[in-house]
């Protein structure tokens, strides 16, 4: 063979040591037109029981779930409130893609709510049947509504191709679930959410305890950053009158994709951290609060007695002015961010309701980040576990299981940390143990380096999503799920449905 | 072969050129930004907005992936186009690549480890350089014999 021959040779095995594995990894990175989560990834079980119906003849049975569920088996779709009972509150909102007007007059392109964005607030009392009919006058992705921080029953939950289609133009789609959780919420739409949630297709939802709380004034201050500018309740601050001496609660909601900071002119305290009271909140005083995306935290201060007003500070752009008409409050200084209030050890501890040493699963959420392909589109992508979407880990529970999981982060940014359906408890953060009011959390704050220690009771049956709440991570594949052994899947992401959640 | 080695070398450098132009362009748009009394938080950065530097940085996100890409290509390339050190040369440009990533993404959590990474682009530049020269003084060297 002649030595040209042998270097033609050697170039293509060469070019074929580097293609080859660039074609395997892309291959592998694609995901059909059409699939169920079911399907996603490698189904992970903590250490605990492999048995359950939904799971015999293996992972792709999944694919027949049909629209109801087949003996021994539960259907996402069958998992509603019933409809028996009749509402207590009827909302109708109807969503519209066009122009979003800021109240400094500044219009952008985005989603409006009933008109406007943030949409209505949405108020209830604890215990009360919700019914929410939601309307898609032109949105041509479509639509839903997910319900954030609120365990509602899993088909109400919202997200497109997992517990519901896509609401397209024309159609409409009604939600019901009994608001079993007094605090502070939010709605926002689960389709194409890395778009629509930016573009301000959201707003709040106040669940009120049947008891009247000793905060007499009590508002929402929901932060949203609107094409650079952010905004609070769509404005840049807003005044709340409040009588000297009065008790005021300011609900702080962070809808954006990066967490925000809240601090005050005045001491306060956390009242609620994701809808949950805080046990004995002491009071702080030139300290700052984080509020992860998707968070939401309960501030109590008290108007000034001598009828000075009082700035809470909602990152350095936006405030709410508590006081008498009229008060004006200069800003106060930003606290250093290594003083923030730390929920590991804020407030008094008080008992879980369950063991989180009996656990019966254990998992492992490591975030990582590294060069390959998601979707077939090359990139710098999030892992979890070391796996990059869609091979990612399906975590299997049984229905009153005790779960803990440990989240870590070595991906060199922070992430906020969704789980749908269920509220979680920390235990310990970086090996250093919880030692203050119990920190139950819908959305947490994971910086990088950090590990957190969480449990939780799988008491709602479904399918749920586990992902970074900064969206535009989750549409870069940092999203799991959780599924109970029992449960099937009649819906599919992408199709002729248009599904499409993140 | 030996051409399309030197206009991927060439196109290596180039690429270099916009990384640092855009990237100059991105940060200059957050001090921008935030002297005209904004806050630059971690959802405007997040979102990529234009009047806070977004357009330079996904630029340099976009020429991160088009660099990486070109240098697959010039190192398969250098197998075929029979230039002497050809190989050697693109080799070297890749394996600067690689690292340019590495260092990238440790810098995310190790801020100072951006220095190297700004330091390894001028690596990735001069190793590209002179792979480029190799091409040009191999597609010139069989003229240059056939006039004597």
């Amino acid at each position: 063979m002649s030595r040209d021959r042998i270097r033609f040779l050697l170039a293509c095995v060469g070019t074929l040591v580097i293609v080859l594995p660039l074609a395997y990894l892309w291959q592998e990175s694609r995901v059909p037109s059409t699939y169920s989560v079911m399907d996603m990834g490698y189904l992970d079980y903590g250490g605990g029981s492999r048995t359950g119906p939904a799971l015999h003849g293996g992972h792709a049975m999944t694919g027949m779930g049909g629209d109801h569920a087949m003996p021994g088996t539960r259907s996402v779709a069958d998992l509603t409130v019933g409809t028996d009972r009749p509402a207590d509150k009827v909302v109708d909102l109807t969503a519209r893609k066009g122009t979003v007007r800021l109240a400094s007059g500044r219009t952008v392109d985005g989603y409006t709510l009933n008109g406007s964005s943030p949409g209505p607030l949405i108020e209830v009392t604890q215990g009360q049947l919700l019914e929410v009919r939601l309307r898609n006058a032109n949105v041509p992705d479509g639509i839903t509504l997910h319900w954030h921080g609120l365990d509602v029953p899993n088909a109400e939950d919202g997200v497109a191709g997992v517990t519901q289609d896509a609401v397209l133009t024309g159609q409409e789609h009604t939600y019901r679930f009994v608001a079993e959780q007094a605090g502070t919420y939010w709605y926002h739409s689960h389709q194409v959410s890395h778009e629509q949630v930016i573009g301000g297709l959201l707003g709040p939802l106040v669940v009120r305890p049947a008891k009247p709380l000793p905060q007499p004034v009590d508002v929402v201050a929901l932060e949203h950053t609107y094409d650079a500018v952010a905004t609070v309740n769509g404005r840049s601050s807003f005044a709340v009158e409040a009588r000297p001496g009065q008790q005021v609660r300011v609900r702080v909601v962070n809808t954006d994709n990066g967490p925000t900071r809240a601090w005050a002119s005045t001491a306060y305290r956390v009242l609620a951290v994701d809808g949950h009271e805080v046990n004995q909140p002491t009071e702080v005083s030139g300290k700052g609060v984080v509020v992860t995306a998707g968070g939401r935290i309960d501030l109590g201060v008290v108007a000034a007695r001598d009828g000075s007003g009082v700035r809470i500070q909602i990152g350095s752009s936006t405030a709410v002015v508590v006081g008498p008409h009229g008060a004006d409050v200069a800003e106060p200084p930003t606290p250093p961010s290594k003083d923030d209030v730390d929920l590991l050890s804020y407030g008094s501890p008080a008992p879980l309701g369950f063991d989180p040493a009996k656990a019966d699963r254990s998992f492992r959420y490591a975030i990582g980040r590294r060069p390959g392909f998601v979707k077939g589109r090359p990139g710098l992508f999030w892992t979890i576990n070391g796996h990059l979407f869609p091979n990612v880990p399906m975590y299997v529970v049984h229905e009153g299981d005790v779960v803990r999981v440990r989240i870590s982060n070595s991906s060199g940014d922070v992430h906020p940390m969704h789980l749908h359906g269920h509220h979680a408890v920390v235990l310990a953060r970086n090996g250093v143990k919880a030692t203050g009011s119990p920190w139950w959390f819908d959305s947490l704050n994971v910086k990088d380096g950090e590990t957190y220690d969480v449990a939780f009771v799988a008491d709602n049956p479904g399918i749920w999503m586990d992902h970074c709440h900064n969206l535009k991570h989750a549409n870069q594949g940092l999203l799991a799920h959780l599924m109970y052994d029992d449960v099937t899947e009649p819906y599919r992401v992408g199709g002729d449905s248009g599904n499409e959640p993140e | 072969m030996k051409s399309a080695y030197r206009v991927l070398a060439g196109l290596t450098c180039l690429l270099v050129l916009v990384q640092a132009a855009a990237i100059a362009f991105g940060t200059f748009g957050i001090i921008s930004f935030v002297e005209d009394g904004n806050d630059y938080t971690k959802a405007i950065g997040e979102e990529r907005a234009a009047e806070a530097g977004g357009i330079g940085q996904n630029i340099h996100s976009f020429g991160a992936m088009a660099i990486a890409l070109v240098a697959i290509v010039l190192l398969i390339v250098s197998f075929f186009a029979k230039i002497d050190g050809g190989v050697k040369w693109a080799g070297i440009v890749f394996a600067a690549v690689l690292l340019q990533w590495v260092l990238a993404i440790i810098a995310f959590s190790a801020p100072v480890v951006g220095l190297l990474h700004g330091l390894n682009a001028f690596v990735i530049f001069g190793t590209a350089m002179t792979a480029m020269q190799r091409a040009k003084s191999a597609t010139s060297a069989p003229v240059a014999a056939a006039t004597v």
